[in-house]
């Protein structure tokens, strides 16, 4: 993370938001993003994650705490940090009676952006989204994928250095979805990006670093290799073929071996829990091994705990498993 | 990634966004039913009364002076309207909360900006609309009425006077919508609130000045006979409270959330 906080696209310092003294949406968020990050934002619904991003556009005031854009605070004035800013909300929505070209260009004009600059860009914009044939529709007839690629374009008709994407994904047939993550690896190329998502194999597959939230409080904030490498290590799968008796006997000899705490054998499927100082590559090779002497094949082999989203919800559990501790730990390490 | 670069880099016009969020109000509120409705029924008051004196004075020979009519006229409009006035403005920016605000605060706008450009542009369509319903009204009293006591001074302050009346109507409601988050309170309070400060200020001694007081006072005000100290005082005073209520409706729209 960068020590200049002015380099930093967006800071928080113990951000928090309590709605009219009900309810606690975010509680203490600290973090610090560097250009060209590109960050998954996770937690279970209700967690603060529109909460945080809302926060980060000046769409709300923080109870406490604040935030900074660009180096400078957001506040519900500073048109200028969001004129360097592209926004999709989670359910994008269109006032009436309005087709792609009028949206964009209404769009572009509240960016402040002059005739001679918006009109080619929306056009541009427009074929880049696919929405050539449908751009004199009006946008109340369109389906999620045309709503999602319209917002999409929206987002990116001011060349915004910060995107923030509220469930970009969320809605959109396996195809469009997979255009939408491919254009997000484009975009993370040359910008800077948070992306909030239920679906984590998104997240994964896109991001490079993650902030989880968990009612309202950040309880993780950092690399997703981190994230994920954490989290339940040397724990493997293995698809196995083979004689049922004889994947018996394999599994009674691999958990004889000195280097697995934990082996477990449902159907064809073997489990493997490998102690945490054991050497991963030769455990495995003695796993391969027991498993060729017994005339079985390995069909497949994965890591388990290397998942995200095992990963996530790891970091959750532990998190409320903690109970009253975590004030405690809170106020000790303050 | 400093501001200035990037400020450069994008060439911004700063007052384009307040005049886009005028241009989509003004389009939207003339697009509305209620605004259609408060047309039509004021265009249909307004020429059902011309046609009724018209009528008495073709068949039964009453002879119909114009400022009698007309300041009856201007107070039934004004009076009338108010409550689908305070329908069209109470829900300008209240009725918008949650996702289409957000698609528009989110960008470069500032709140200062989309509430004067919310604000100004229902006062445009209110005043615009109040003096051309009032035009064709005149126009149809010259060309059918007895229209020798009527004074041209005396019309436009008239006009003047009422149009500061509606102004502060207009200010309330838009004022209003921007801190609360429904629009039918925002409709409840603004009513109650404007009916009721009339109401007092019905009650208090005539050296000070009233919507109702002066409204009955219409039709001397269009011959010319009027205390312009006190019609000046009342239009000041009412432009005063506008913008003190529209600076407090912009004030606290900036620090609320969306």
């Amino acid at each position: 993370m960068a020590d200049n906080s002015g380099d930093l696209v967006v800071e928080t310092h113990k951000l928090t938001k309590i709605y009219q003294n009900r309810q606690i949406a975010l509680n203490d968020v600290t973090l610090r993003i560097e250009p060209g990050c590109v960050l998954g934002l996770l937690g279970h619904n209700g967690a603060g994650k529109t909460t945080l991003l809302r926060l980060l556009l000046g769409l709300h005031r923080p109870t406490a705490g604040w935030a900074k854009v660009f180096g400078q605070r957001m506040t519900p004035n500073a048109a200028s940090l969001r004129c360097r800013m592209g926004y999709i909300p989670t359910n994008p929505q269109f006032p009436r009676g309005l087709t792609p070209i009028t949206y964009l260009d209404y769009m572009a004009r509240l960016f402040g952006l002059p005739a001679e600059v918006r009109k080619p860009r929306l056009a541009s914009l427009i074929r880049a989204v696919d929405l050539l044939n449908a751009s004199g529709d009006p946008v109340d007839g369109f389906s999620n994928g045309m709503i999602a690629r319209l917002a999409v374009a929206t987002s990116l008709i001011n060349e915004p250095d910060l995107l923030i994407w509220d469930e970009p994904t969320h809605g959109l047939d396996p195809e469009a979805r997979r255009s939408m993550l491919e254009l997000i690896k484009t975009l993370a190329r040359e910008k800077t990006l948070i992306v909030s998502s239920h679906n984590l194999s998104d997240i994964d597959e896109v991001c490079n670093h993650a902030a989880v939230l968990s009612n309202g409080h950040l309880i993780y904030f950092g690399s997703l290799q981190d994230l994920k490498g954490r989290m339940r290590k040397n724990h493997y799968e293995l698809d196995l073929e083979g004689d049922q008796k004889a994947i018996a006997k394999a599994m009674q000899t691999i958990k004889g071996l000195s280097e697995f705490k934990a082996v477990n054998l449902r159907q064809r499927r073997l489990e493997v829990r490998m102690t945490d100082d054991a050497n991963t590559a030769s455990a495995l090779a003695n796993v391969c091994m027991t498993l060729a002497d017994n005339r079985i094949t390995l069909v497949s082999i994965r890591s388990i705990g290397q998942q995200t989203e095992q990963a996530f919800l790891d970091l959750v559990e532990k998190e409320e498993s903690r109970g009253f501790a975590r004030a405690y730990q809170e106020r000790e390490a303050a | 990634m400093d501001a200035t670069a990037a400020a450069k880099r994008l060439k911004i016009n700063r007052f384009l966004p307040y005049w886009a969020v005028f241009q989509a109000d003004l389009k939207q509120t003339l697009r509305s039913w209620i605004y259609r409705v408060w047309v039509l029924v004021s265009l249909g008051a307004a020429v059902g009364w011309l046609l009724y004196r018209f009528g008495a004075r073709q068949v039964g020979g009453f002879v119909q002076p114009a400022p009698e009519m007309m300041g009856d006229l201007l107070s039934w409009v004004a009076l009338g309207s108010v409550t689908l006035i305070i329908v069209l403005t109470a829900g300008a920016i209240c009725s918008e909360r949650g996702t289409v605000a957000d698609s528009v605060l989110s960008r470069g706008i500032s709140r200062f900006q989309y509430f004067l450009g919310k604000w100004h542009a229902r006062l445009v369509v209110v005043l615009g609309t109040f003096l051309a319903i009032a035009l064709l009204a005149f126009v149809g009293s010259f060309l059918m009425l007895h229209t020798e006591s009527l004074s041209f001074s005396g019309c436009l302050v008239a006009l003047a006077t009422v149009a500061a009346l509606l102004v502060m109507v207009v200010t309330c409601g838009v004022s209003v919508s921007a801190l609360s988050n429904n629009t039918v309170v925002s409709i409840a309070v603004v009513w109650m609130a404007l009916y009721g400060v009339g109401f007092v200020l019905s009650l208090l001694p005539e050296t000070i000045p009233s919507p109702d007081r002066t409204l009955q006072a219409l039709p001397n005000v269009l011959k010319g006979f009027y205390d312009w100290q006190m019609l000046s005082r009342l239009i000041s005073g009412s432009l005063s409270m506008s913008l003190l209520v529209g600076l407090v409706g912009m004030i606290g729209f900036s620090r609320k959330d969306v």
